[in-house]
């Protein structure tokens, strides 16, 4: 009994199978880990059910550093976008252990107050080319960044 | 027809040619092998006593100046040229002696970062490529999230590339600390740097990692990994039975596999001629320069 | 009026001959016509059963053919410039025959790096020219009805050869200029007025950093290739009872009326070994004395140590604006050992760093 009960656990936690592919691809139905404070990416995260891309919002409808994407969590749906990848980044941009997300809303507005994570340099480019000067501002999530790697 | 009658011949003629250089080379007395441990080289019976060639051992120090070792790619004019870029950018900047294992400082000047340059520290968990494409990748655990950069040895953009502590570890790549616990390769940032006394070889770490249970990363089990202690706790029988179908035990017997990996002695002690008394010359000059700012720090302390 | 009129139709006509009609019932390879101032080079090799002594005599002859030539002067070097002759953009300019040495990146000054690729100049020297007057290639089978631009060919060869491994023929071509034979010839189209004098040197000097370049050389030899391979097909799926077909073409055709496989259609078959023309390649560093140009990309056709010829650029956007090196750059004793582009960062110069904007 206890040990079909150890499984399950195992299996909610590992996820069982892989929805990523082996280059590690943010791709549909990834999990994400929220890194920021927001209550609803604390709760989903502390349940262990971390929050599945449903939509990444680029033509090639794979995710890169700094793209903005669509998350179902906790039976909602969020924007976030992406600061930390797991596959092979290019000379000088670092690689994280896990797919790192900050989630915010329609403005650009992060709803946490702080990320407890490193976030790439390269972030700051990437995310003032995106601001346009009537649409979203993504640059207040680079605000409430603690530490830049 | 007749071309491939043609190309046949010319297949026997380089197979015929590759038999002969081999013949050649058991004969050379000089070690010649890069990757291979030392108990093998041992075994390998030399024909006269073998003498000991200080300048093989560069190939430690400054692996990116060995070339690729696949004859596609083999160019002497080519070597050279990018032997002596390399030389330049290091007229330039120190690249100090470190090692797989060895914790290394670098600061980059990064055009997106707020003071225009960043620093990163970590243990050095590969270095591949030769030539001017040589790179390292850093490793290390910040606020609880592995962060791992590549960098590239000759990149202009690098300020200072500083060791904190030079030492060597039990295997030659470590990509296993992705799946160890993270206080394996949780260093602080502010690390001070810990000097060793002159002439004292490159101490070796033996610790051995933890990993974390699976799922890995890659199979562990099959790669014969001397720094990794509680690998068999988390193998099912399985796991076992097809680490034994794997393994190639007669690899380390193939003298041609080992050709093809490695540069012949003969090419090393050319290509170390070549640039010895340039890298000698860095050496003295940086030994130099150093004493005089470790006499000169006290005085502005005084001031 | 009329009489006449038809008479001298009549004469038109019957002076008219038609002795091209192609009929083509079906697709015949192209033959490989030598051109005519090829000459067999290749010999058949034999023991010739030689003394140690002949043999002696022979590399000591070889090796004062080999002290002549290199002891032969430029004829440009005594010349003075002739201002007679002016570079304009419609004059083309002779190319240069280089060998292909590998690759590495370099940085540019904003600290982006980018490869390049290697390319050496051995010994390249002007074997012969043919006046557009003399010059009369093999006829084609096409009708030229448009009068076409007068361009003379020039001749040159590339890395000295040992001459008792080629044929007394291919040796001649070369004993006239006081040379040995070379490896490699290659034909120039040049403008009347771009013509060099025989035994000129050519260097990598000939292009100026900064210049654009077309590449003629080989692909890669890959042989008899499948679909997939050659023309980038998917393919067929791996499984869902897929039998016997999972890398083959599919369909090549309709039925009906085009029930037959149109011309061209992509099937397997030899693939590499074509001649191949990269357009517009930018010329970044430029060593005076190995001879070698550093060339940005890496798409140059043809593996490491292939041949290539190098042309002024073609490319109305890059084409050639200064007058170059005209009508080749005569070798100076001084000149600095490198050229260097603006943007790129070169090896011996202090740590890019950005400045805070």
């Amino acid at each position: 009994m206890f040990r079909i009960l150890m499984n399950k656990l195992s299996t909610i936690q590992s996820h069982g199978f892989h929805t990523t592919t082996c280059l590690n691809e943010v791709q549909l139905l990834t999990r994400l880990r929220v890194v920021d404070n927001s209550e609803i990416g604390k709760r989903a995260m502390a349940e262990g059910k971390p929050p599945k891309v449903i939509c990444v919002y680029n033509k090639k409808r794979v995710g890169y550093i700094g793209d903005r994407v669509m998350v179902a969590i906790k039976g909602q749906k969020k924007k976030g976008i992406l600061v930390g990848l797991k596959q092979t980044q290019k000379v000088k941009v670092p690689k994280f252990d896990s797919n790192n997300i900050v989630l915010i809303d329609d403005n650009g507005t992060p709803l946490g107050t702080r990320i407890h994570v490193p976030i790439p340099t390269i972030l700051r480019t990437i995310l003032k080319e995106r601001t346009h000067a009537k649409g979203a501002d993504y640059t207040k999530l680079l605000g409430i960044a603690t530490r830049f790697v | 027809m007749s071309i491939v009658i043609r190309k046949s011949t010319i297949d026997i003629l380089c197979a015929a040619k590759w038999i002969a250089r081999r013949d050649c080379r058991a004969l050379s007395s000089v070690p010649e092998k890069v990757d291979i441990g030392e108990e093998v080289k041992e075994k390998v019976p030399g024909h006269k006593p073998r003498a000991h060639n200080p300048l093989l051992e560069y190939r430690h120090v400054y692996p990116e100046f060995l070339p690729d070792p696949n004859p596609k790619w083999r160019n002497s004019l080519r070597e050279k040229m990018e032997r002596a870029d390399m030389l330049k950018r290091r007229s330039q900047i120190d690249i100090p002696e470190f090692y797989v294992g060895s914790i290394v400082a670098v600061t980059i000047s990064d055009p997106h970062a707020q003071g225009k340059t960043n620093r990163f520290v970590g243990i050095c968990i590969d270095r591949k490529g030769s030539g001017l494409r040589a790179e390292f990748i850093l490793r290390n655990v910040i606020d609880h999230q592995g962060v791992e950069v590549r960098y590239e040895l000759y990149d202009p953009t690098i300020q200072l590339i500083q060791v904190l502590r030079l030492e060597k570890r039990l295997d030659d790549k470590l990509y296993y600390l992705r799946d160890a616990l993270p206080e394996y390769c949780t260093f602080p940032l502010d690390m001070d740097p810990e000097i060793l006394p002159e002439g004292t070889p490159v101490p070796l770490n033996p610790v051995q990692v933890k990993l974390k249970p699976r799922p890995w990363l890659e199979r562990w089990e099959r790669q014969e990994l001397k720094g990794v202690s509680n690998i068999e706790e988390h193998l099912k029988e399985k796991d076992r039975v097809r680490r034994e179908l794997r393994k190639t035990p007669w690899e380390k017997y193939d003298l041609m596999k080992q050709y093809r990996k490695t540069i012949p002695a003969e090419d090393q002690s050319e290509i170390w001629n070549e640039v010895y008394n340039q890298l000698q010359q860095m050496r003295v000059s940086r030994k130099k320069m150093s004493r005089k700012r470790t006499f000169a720090t006290p005085k502005t302390q005084l001031a | 009026m009329t009489t006449s009129n038809m008479k001298l139709l009549c004469t038109v006509l019957g002076k008219m001959r038609i002795d091209n009609i192609i009929t083509r019932s079906h697709f015949s390879h192209p033959r490989f016509r030598p051109p005519y101032w090829y000459l067999p080079k290749e010999r058949v090799m034999s023991d010739e059963l030689l003394t140690q002594e002949n043999k002696d005599f022979l590399e000591e002859v070889k090796q004062d053919k080999l002290i002549h030539q290199s002891a032969l002067v430029s004829p440009l070097a005594n010349n003075e410039p002739q201002e007679l002759v002016q570079w304009n953009p419609f004059t083309r300019r002779v190319g240069l025959i280089a060998r292909k040495i590998g690759n590495y990146p370099m940085w540019s000054k904003d600290g982006k790096k980018f490869q390049t690729t290697l390319l050496q100049v051995v010994d390249n020297h002007v074997i012969k020219y043919i006046p557009p007057e003399e010059f009369k290639p093999m006829k084609s089978s096409k009708v030229v009805w448009k009068e076409k631009r007068k361009l003379g060919c020039l001749l040159i060869g590339s890395e000295t050869i040992d001459p008792s491994t080629v044929t007394k023929e291919y040796c001649g071509l070369f004993n006239s200029v006081g040379m040995l034979p070379k490896k490699h010839l290659c034909r120039f189209m040049i403008s009347p007025h771009a013509a060099l004098p025989t035994g000129t040197p050519l260097f990598a000097t000939h292009f100026r950093v900064g210049d654009h370049v077309d590449i003629r050389a080989k692909t890669m030899d890959r042989g008899f290739q499948g679909v997939m391979k050659r023309w980038g097909f998917k393919g067929m799926p791996a499984s869902h009872g897929v039998t016997k077909t999972h890398r083959r073409p599919g369909n090549i055709g309709a039925g009906g009326e085009k029930a037959r496989v149109w011309p061209g259609t992509k099937m397997p078959g030899h693939m590499g070994n074509r001649w191949r023309t990269l357009r517009g390649v930018k010329i970044l560093r430029i060593n005076t004395k190995h001879n070698i140009l550093w060339t940005l990309g890496v798409a140059i056709p043809g593996e490491t140590g292939a041949m290539c010829y190098l042309f002024d650029t073609v490319l109305p956007l890059k084409k050639l604006n200064t007058p170059p090196p005209f009508p080749t750059h005569p070798p100076v004793e001084d000149l600095p050992i490198e050229y260097h582009d603006e943007s790129i960062h070169l090896f011996d110069e202090p740590t890019i760093t950005f400045e805070e904007s």
